[in-house]
């Protein structure tokens, strides 16, 4: 861990040095964040309700989800950026280091520009708490922690995942936005407004649905079972094969850079 | 003419060469077409509120939106180009005998054009074939269609102009990440690729009918799916060439300044 925050005041000294365009950055990057939360503002702006979910309780997902993914995208950029290690050869050099490898990929790059989006998720989030109608008691404020930390790990989860992916493929893929992107996309709704087919897919293959759709419908009243409150840890369990998958692409991994 | 001709088609054939990479462009594309439908669908289907524009002309719009998305968004930087602007190889590009401006917009043509060859045809006719409340509607009446042909050219030059002068605005502030992001951003939301423009608040609607960006795929699709009727397309056009214009000239004014100052970077 340690080593961890020794890379991470590294890279903030070296960001801050081009502080001019440190801070235009940050501010076009609030002006990029803007564009996800105003499609679902428009929207609300001519529907009263989307499946029988509110504005607020929609912005509650919104803001859980981009929580998650831009705490991975600050903190995390090198898993994000796995393909550049492997095409330029650092990663080699990674290897030859008698610490932990994922730890180290982690440390690779921290962009705080992204930080930027980190605290607009974090205001959104807490406007919705504060206007959702709901009365948050111990255990829902529990349900509401559970679905953060979660949020986080299946971001993570999907970028180790796709980074396994480039031990073979070299390159990454596109196809990971669908992932990514898309289901950060997807899952910023309650999953539940959509079909069936895409309901099974992003519960059981990739589970957005535990992060913000069950423990959703316990923090809403609407299910009242507790298992409802610790079914976002669901992705604590989610992220062990994908971190095995990582390990075992690394045995296959032959170099391909100089 | 014809060396700029040849840029072009540099580029062109270069783009058709990643066909993986369109590949993943096009199962990317048809997915976010499903995902963006299915919450209007729900929204839809909750039936409240007033419809700013009827299910099966947003369907095919957003569709288009998807079909043509390598012609029209707005979030592009050319690596190249950026690249010559901050290493300072814009010196080599400054000794040719040909005019800067014209060069690179036959170049950022010819990528556009040959992603969109690629991209765009697989996902129309899989929009086609989906059921009833997704499919893309493809039956247009003769002459709209030819209206929409030719916007839609319009449209392809108006966004090669815009794309231009971001770049050249890069020669001032020799990064692309400040204050050009912001531009891109904004023109992405005015030019309805976010969300359609019939959604917007009512101030915001207003802002982006005076502005030049719907006239990148607002205009096109909207005519295209019939929420635009054929008069109003044809008063739009005026309007497209007259944006075209406008902004071709600042470009190349802008141009023409940073060049006179150009400090080139690195040696």
């Amino acid at each position: 861990m340690s080593l961890y925050f020794k890379y991470f005041k590294v890279h903030l000294k070296s960001e801050l040095q081009y502080k001019i365009s440190f801070i235009l950055s940050f501010i076009s990057q609030f002006f990029v964040f803007f564009g996800y939360y105003f499609t679902v503002l428009c929207l609300f702006d001519n529907f009263s309700n989307i499946k029988g979910f509110t504005l607020y309780e929609v912005l509650l997902t919104f803001g859980i989800i981009q929580t998650g993914f831009s705490f991975c995208e600050t903190f995390f950029r090198g898993i994000d950026k796995f393909d550049d290690l492997i095409i330029d050869g650092s990663f080699d050099r990674l290897l030859l280091r008698p610490r932990n490898i994922l730890l180290q990929v982690f440390c690779q790059e921290t962009s705080f520009i992204k930080l930027s989006r980190l605290i607009q998720s974090l205001i959104i989030l807490g406007i919705a708490v504060i206007n959702i109608d709901v009365v948050w008691t111990i255990e829902k404020i529990i349900t509401l922690l559970f679905m953060i930390i979660s949020s986080i790990l299946i971001f993570l989860s999907i970028f180790i995942l796709a980074a396994a992916y480039c031990f073979i493929t070299v390159k990454g893929l596109e196809v990971r936005n669908v992932f990514t992107d898309g289901g950060k996309h997807m899952a910023q709704y309650p999953i539940g407004i959509f079909q069936k087919g895409f309901v099974f897919f992003f519960t059981y293959i990739i589970p957005f649905g535990f992060v913000n759709y069950y423990p959703l419908l316990y923090i809403l009243g609407i299910k009242n079972n507790p298992i409802y409150i610790i079914s976002p840890l669901v992705t604590v369990i989610y992220i062990i094969p994908c971190i095995i998958i990582f390990y075992l692409g690394m045995k296959k991994y032959t170099s391909a850079g100089s | 003419m014809t060396s700029y001709l040849s840029y072009f088609k540099l580029k062109f054939k270069t783009g058709l060469q990643y066909r993986a990479a369109a590949l993943a462009g096009i199962s990317t594309q048809i997915f976010f077409g499903i995902v963006y439908i299915s919450v209007y669908v729900a929204f839809y289907n909750s039936g409240s509120g007033s419809l700013p524009m009827p299910i099966d002309e947003l369907v095919s719009y957003l569709w288009l939106n998807q079909a043509f998305f390598a012609l029209i968004y707005m979030w592009y930087k050319d690596k190249d180009i950026l690249n010559l602007i901050k290493k300072g190889n814009i010196a080599y590009e400054l000794c040719r005998p040909q005019d800067i401006y014209s060069m690179w917009t036959s170049k950022i043509l010819g990528e556009r054009i040959s992603n969109l060859t690629l991209r765009c045809f697989p996902v129309l006719l899989f929009a086609s074939f989906l059921p009833n409340a997704f499919r893309l509607d493809l039956s247009i009446s003769p002459e709209r269609f030819l209206i929409f042909l030719v916007t839609l050219v319009l449209s392809a030059f108006l966004m090669v102009f815009l794309i231009l002068l971001y770049h050249i605005i890069c020669l001032f502030t020799l990064d692309e990440k400040g204050i050009v992001n912001i531009f891109m951003v904004v023109t992405d939301i005015l030019s309805g690729l976010v969300i359609p423009i019939p959604f917007f608040p009512e101030f915001l609607q207003n802002i982006s009918n005076i502005l030049p960006f719907r006239y990148i795929s607002d205009f096109p699709f909207r005519l295209y799916v019939g929420n635009i009727s054929i008069q109003e397309g044809l008063i739009g056009i005026i309007i497209q060439i007259i944006w075209i214009v406008i902004i071709l000239l600042l470009g190349r004014l802008l141009m023409k300044i940073a060049l006179k100052k150009t400090v080139v970077q690195g040696g």
